[in-house]
């Protein structure tokens, strides 16, 4: 990381490339990393847009975007997106554009379909060496039509389609792990509350070539239940409770990127949220929370464990 | 034919308000339609939901917009014409407002001699950030106002409606929507029940008239970029954040790298500059700034404290 332009806070972007007045919620930690994701990208990127939340980032006619915007099915962005790379190196061929004049193309998704209707389609950009940049902003459900369950909710939370009664009885899917053993350039796990781990990361990325796979932790006031001033705090939360990790992946080599220590218990962060109220109220519901913790928990030591086998002690 | 709107900012619950009204209607006996109308999910952004109600079998679809009764959960949309709170009022509709200003002063405001009832506002003491859910509140008041449902069906109702948000937010809810209910004391019953639709008489609304916009808004340049910044979210903001120049220690990065929308610049001085064209109030730079340079004033106040000169 010598080489970062990002080496303190103050070095982050104080002008920025997206243009206000979209229609995303006030507080939404999903435009914020989308923001800052394109900060550090630049001007000369287009995204291509599986259908989600961020569909009403780009409403005929009005963009945020200084460049184009391709928006697609919810399954099939990589497809659109392999489209696009397709007709800029046939360009660059032709010499009808210049090595100046390539763009980055950037796929925007959502967990919905990152997790679950897109994810064939993202496993055979990477099987095919798509050269793209893919953003999940995962807010954990589908988050567009009403925070309904989707294969990103995580254990214990309540949903539209899982009353507090029943919550959510599956775990959140493994992405960045079948990402990884899917052998592309490059996965990261960031979120938009720490905004220089994002742009450290985003800008590896873009200096590679190759499937880059980021997924950007989105803590959605109307989904989870809190009031949008906290976005930025439960983002951070999240960190310091260890529930998301922030990490990359290359080369087959695991490098966690902020460590939390010490680690703080996971309920400070499920107590923020009003999907995990009923965990609290009317009564702490021990059997559950102390579940939540021990999956944490059993991250971090297969972690630890795995950097001592490697050191060999 | 009873026919209600519900107006109120996305966050507020109207929608689970139409919800619990249709429910405790149907439950009594009425066949009921409930809907919400908004986009896409938006915290914050003006929408509003409906009920209609009759003994016979509805044949209308679509909005209403000949209401018997309205409900307001935020008084801030009144003004704003965008919202829609007077489309379509009769002059006996009963308007019902959470706010802190009494019902003459709404009929002077509004030029209406309109039965009005107050709805007592919220409290949000401990937190100036809080959206209040208001949704067992307004449903609560409106099954009083209309005066068909009794008060173990609207027990029924809510209790069918919000029991899957927990047994505490279910306790709280109950209690919301039978204090609303019992408030409205003498003017229990008081909506009058519309006409049924009579295709004959119907005029063409006028919501299928547009206006001329100008004409970089009527046909935009599909090419150009940046033309979201045309969208004045602005309008979204029921606070607004504040810089306290003095107390502004010049980080150079905290508020703006915070801000989700991108509308906090920074100038040459290392201030923060603001865009409140745009700012949607989600105050995430208020709780952010380890300064407290910047602090959270109701929009209405500001307007206010501005109009007097201050």
């Amino acid at each position: 990381m010598n080489d970062t332009t990002f080496n303190r806070a103050r070095d982050l972007p104080t002008a920025h490339l997206l243009g206000a007045g979209t229609a995303m919620c006030a507080g939404c930690g999903g435009l914020g990393a989308v923001r800052e994701v394109y900060d550090v990208l630049g001007e000369d990127t287009v995204f291509v847009n599986a259908a989600g939340c961020m569909t009403m980032l780009s409403v005929y006619p009005f963009t945020p975007f200084r460049g184009s915007w391709l928006y697609t099915a919810m399954a099939s962005a990589p497809a659109g997106a392999q489209g696009v790379r397709d007709a800029l190196d046939i360009r660059l061929a032709k010499g009808e554009i210049s090595k100046d004049e390539d763009l980055q193309v950037v796929v925007l998704t959502g967990d919905g379909s990152a997790y679950g209707m897109g994810l064939s389609a993202t496993s055979a950009a990477i099987d095919r060496g798509l050269d793209f940049i893919y953003l999940c902003y995962d807010n954990e459900g589908y988050g567009n039509t009403g925070q309904q369950t989707s294969a990103g909710s995580p254990h214990g939370a309540r949903t539209a389609t899982d009353p507090a009664s029943s919550a959510v009885a599956g775990y959140k899917k493994d992405l960045f792990s079948i990402w990884a053993a899917n052998k592309p350039t490059y996965v990261a796990t960031v979120v938009a509350s720490e905004p220089l781990d994002l742009a450290r990361k985003i800008e590896e990325a873009r200096a590679l070539e190759g499937p880059r796979m980021i997924i950007a932790l989105a803590p959605c006031p109307t989904g989870w239940g809190f009031e949008p001033s906290q976005s930025a705090e439960i983002g951070r939360l999240a960190v310091k409770t260890g529930i998301w990790p922030l990490k990359k992946w290359q080369n087959g080599k695991l490098v966690h990127t902020r460590v939390p220590h010490p680690r703080l218990p996971v309920e400070d962060y499920l107590k923020t949220q009003r999907r995990f109220a009923h965990l609290f109220e009317p009564r702490r519901d021990e059997v559950q929370l102390a579940e939540i913790q021990a999956s944490v928990d059993d991250y971090w030591r297969e972690i630890e464990e795995a950097k001592s086998s490697s050191r060999g002690d | 034919m009873y026919r209600i709107r519900f107006h109120g900012r996305g966050g507020q619950g109207m929608k689970t308000a139409s919800r619990i009204l249709g429910t405790a209607l149907f439950r009594g006996g009425f066949q009921v339609q409930d809907a919400p109308r908004y986009g896409a999910e938006r915290r914050g952004a003006p929408m509003f939901a409906f009920v209609r109600a009759a003994r016979e079998p509805i044949l209308e679809r679509g909005i209403i917009t000949n209401p018997d009764l309205v409900l307001v959960a935020d008084d801030s949309l009144v003004g704003i014409p965008a919202a829609g709170v007077m489309a379509g009022l009769r002059t006996d509709t009963v308007l019902a407002i959470a706010s802190d200003t009494d019902a003459d002063t709404w009929r002077h405001r509004l030029h209406i001699n309109n039965p009005v009832v107050i709805l007592p506002g919220i409290d949000t003491d401990d937190d100036d950030t809080h959206i209040p859910d208001t949704s067992a509140q307004c449903a609560g008041a409106a099954a009083a106002l209309i005066g068909k449902v009794s008060r173990v069906v609207l027990t029924e109702a809510v209790t069918e409606e919000t029991s899957g948000f927990g047994a505490l937010a279910l306790e709280a809810n109950l209690e919301t929507a039978l204090a609303a209910f019992d408030a409205i004391g003498l003017q229990t019953g008081s909506v009058v029940e519309g006409a049924a639709y009579d295709v004959a008489s119907s005029v063409r609304p006028d919501w299928v008239d547009l206006s001329a916009e100008a004409s970089a808004v009527a046909a935009p340049n599909i090419y150009a970029a940046l033309t979201s910044v045309q969208v004045r979210t602005g309008l979204w903001r029921t606070l607004r954040p504040l810089l306290e120049r003095d107390k502004c220690k010049r980080c150079h990065w905290v508020c703006g790298s915070y801000c989700p929308d991108g509308v906090i610049a920074v100038d040459d001085a290392g201030y923060p500059e603001i865009d409140y064209e745009h700012c949607k109030g989600c105050m995430i730079c208020v709780a952010q700034c380890p300064a407290h340079a910047l602090v959270a004033v109701a929009e209405e106040e500001y307007r206010t404290a501005k109009g007097d000169g201050a």
